[in-house]
């Protein structure tokens, strides 16, 4: 198998200017801006083999789109090489170059164009183009008319016509509705079965487990973990409990001192919808306080409380003096559909008016979806239709890895 | 490995070029191609090479700027033509009849072939100087060589440039200045002309990236030129200070405009070699710093 990418100690760092420059100033000797720098990669060494498709996964600022502007050919490294065989399609760049004035269809040829097709293979594509985005009526409409579902759809068809060997994938699949997204990770199988060599970022763990075998975790610009994806997935978790953990409350009467989450075999960041999970919550009193009540949040990725759970309010039970430590056990099964969730505690007085500690990063852990589900919650439900069990997921899964997965 | 991509009707080889796709020996994207990315600059050749690989890009975006820009406007096009017209019969009438600077209806020619020819670079240079950062919706997801974005509006405004030009030919007779061989001479004029403004913009394009404050000098600049250069006023109306407008490297520009309408007033070959010269110290300066910055213009933006 023929490498696709291949990336030597790649490294790229940016200026952060502290204000913008100036010409006129700038030929004043000492007046230049103060300026600090800022490695978004550095030293990554990857191989990703022709055919392959891989995820990008990292917290905020790993470096992560800042490695696809370099696969993707925008940005220069100012370190170590990189050397991409074939055509490069990024699939980041959903209708750039769309102007407001312009028709669907000339639209199609100028996004087209710039991601690298000429005039006579825009045309050739034409008609698959327009009839993936459902847009054959509108097509000679100013886009300034579409909806901005229309609008994603059609930047989203052009990109994935260009027939690219290598695609570049960031967060594309929060485009469009449900019917439209199932339609693109249909669209990216059959690329990976072509032999398309894909990369993927995502903040979206299901498009990362449904889509890569491997996937490559960057912190701080590193590569932390170079891998299978599950195992990336759940070491991601535990780095965003881990690097957010600086934050916590510092002058509370209460402070959360660790957490842990224990699933059956251990502590774990990647637990099933079945297991009996115990989250243990160090807690640390810094002042005496009588008969603290605890509050447990599970919290969605975007923020919408999943779960909330009190203890009796007003209810006389201990009082801990300064300085003694105790742990809070929470036991839960994690009946929720799949994603990434932040476990987080906040402790109140005895009538729960004030709060007195608090955890703001939480834990973070992921659950994989149940194939077939989607929402906050798994109810665990089975479809029917006479004799005829319709919910059985097993037979759809993934069919055998694409050529070029690793071992 | 066999790729068979049923939506498009076309199998291809990985690896390979096919034959459903004619491609220019040096097209881009194709499939075997390699691309290195290395700290340093793409060397001159493999550069300039890449950035002909692109002419048909620069095509499209040309047109889709002309397009866009009269697209709202009910008269199209004719605003492209009537805005620097009517602009260049006002400064005719002001300076030939009001002020007069010349002497009468052939001093408006002289005028007006000036002025078409100063609105046009006054247009070109302040768009191309500002269109890497204008274009950093574009630029920052999809590689192509910036310089392409600066060369843009010195050719989406040729079009109506070369109309209005038509336009003051046709009137000239009106003037009292005979339509003669030398109009012939609009040709290197107009080369000259965008030459200059390419050079330009190239260099201006480049360190608008990185300085707040070059459109701002850009518009001064472009404020103060017109009237230090010979379009308002002959050139000997300087008196003993004429020979400094030789300096100017638009001098020749606007000389050899003149020259293809009411004909030279005085020497011309020392002005006209200083912007042939000016044009292409621009033009490879102007290159170089493109290919040098190319591919980090992104991280400013």
């Amino acid at each position: 198998m023929s490498t696709a990418i291949e990336l030597q100690r790649i490294g790229k760092r940016y200026w952060q200017l502290s204000e913008q420059a100036m010409l006129l100033k700038s030929l004043v000797p000492l007046t230049r801006p103060k300026r600090t720098e800022l490695w978004a990669v550095r030293e990554v060494t990857a191989s990703i083999g022709q055919g392959e498709t891989i995820g990008v996964l990292g917290g905020n600022g790993a470096g992560k789109t800042t490695l696809l502007r370099l696969l993707a050919g925008v940005t220069r490294p100012t370190s170590g090489r990189a050397r991409i065989r074939g055509r490069v399609a990024p699939l980041i760049s959903v209708g750039v170059g769309f102007h407001h004035e312009m028709s669907g269809r000339e639209n199609v040829y100028v996004n087209g164009m710039l991601l690298g097709l000429t005039r006579e293979e825009v045309t050739r594509r034409f008609d698959a183009i327009i009839e993936f985005a459902e847009l054959t009526e509108f097509i000679d409409t100013p886009v300034k008319f579409y909806s901005s579902g229309m609008y994603m759809r059609l930047g989203f068809a052009v990109a994935a016509h260009v027939d690219p060997d290598v695609l570049l994938v960031d967060e594309v699949l929060a485009v469009g509705d449900v019917a439209f997204q199932l339609k693109c990770i249909e669209h990216m199988r059959r690329l990976q079965e072509d032999g398309t060599t894909i990369v993927i970022v995502s903040h979206s763990m299901h498009a990362i487990r449904l889509l890569c075998p491997r996937a490559l975790l960057l912190r701080k610009g590193r590569l932390e973990f170079d891998g299978d994806a599950e195992t990336a997935i759940s070491r991601h978790h535990e780095l965003l409990t881990v690097d957010a953990s600086g934050v916590s409350t510092g002058d509370a009467p209460v402070r959360i001192v660790s957490r842990l989450l224990l699933g059956p075999g251990g502590p774990t960041h990647h637990p099933d919808q079945g297991d009996v999970l115990t989250y243990r919550v160090g807690l640390q009193f810094a002042e005496a306080v009588d008969s603290p009540q605890l509050l447990f949040h599970v919290v969605t990725e975007t923020g919408i409380i999943a779960y909330s759970m009190q203890t009796a309010l007003g209810r006389t039970w201990h009082h801990f003096e300064a300085g003694v430590t105790a742990n809070a056990d929470i036991t839960f099964r994690p009946r929720l559909g799949g994603g990434t969730y932040r476990l987080t505690v906040l402790v109140t007085d005895k009538t729960g008016s004030r709060i007195i500690g608090s955890d703001p990063t939480g834990y973070h852990l992921y659950l994989a979806p149940r194939l077939g589900t989607s929402g906050v919650a798994d109810l665990g439900a089975t479809i029917a239709v006479g004799a005829q069990e319709l919910t059985d997921h097993d037979a759809l899964l993934m069919g055998p890895p694409p050529p070029g997965a690793p071992d | 490995m066999t790729r068979p991509t049923a939506t498009l009707g076309i199998v291809s080889e990985t690896g390979a070029v096919p034959s459903e796709r004619p491609l220019t020996p040096r097209g881009r994207g194709r499939h075997d191609q390699v691309l290195d990315l290395e700290p340093r600059a793409a060397g001159r050749r493999a550069w300039l090479s890449e950035v002909w690989s692109y002419r048909d890009v620069l095509d499209m975006l040309a047109r889709k700027d002309f397009q866009t820009r009269y697209k709202r406007a009910s008269l199209g096009i004719l605003w492209a033509v009537a805005v620097p017209l009517l602009q260049a019969a006002v400064m005719a009438f002001v300076f030939s009849h009001v002020i007069a600077v010349g002497n009468g209806r052939r001093f408006a020619v002289y005028v007006m072939s000036g002025v078409v020819a100063y609105a046009y670079l006054s247009v070109a240079v302040q768009a191309g100087s500002t269109a890497i950062v204008d274009g950093a919706s574009l630029t920052d997801k999809v590689w192509f060589p910036r310089a392409l974005l600066v060369v843009v509006p010195p050719l989406s405004n040729l079009l109506g440039f070369v109309v209005t030009v038509t336009v003051v030919v046709a009137i000239m007779p009106a003037f009292g200045v005979p339509l003669g061989v030398q109009v012939l001479l609009l040709a290197p004029a107009s080369v000259l002309l965008l030459g200059f403004c390419v050079g330009l913009s190239l260099v201006l394009g480049a360190l608008d990236v990185y300085y707040r404050d070059v459109k701002f000098l850009v518009a001064a600049l472009l404020m103060v030129w017109m009237y230090a250069s010979p379009i308002l006023y002959p050139q000997h109306a300087l008196g003993r200070y004429a020979s400094w407008l030789d300096a100017n490297p638009l001098t020749g520009v606007v000389v050899m405009f003149h020259m293809a309408t009411v004909g030279s007033g005085g020497p011309w070959v020392v002005p006209v070699t200083v912007a042939v010269a000016t044009t292409i110290v621009l033009l490879v300066a102007g290159g170089e710093a493109q290919r040098h910055h190319d591919r980090l213009f992104v991280d400013l933006l």
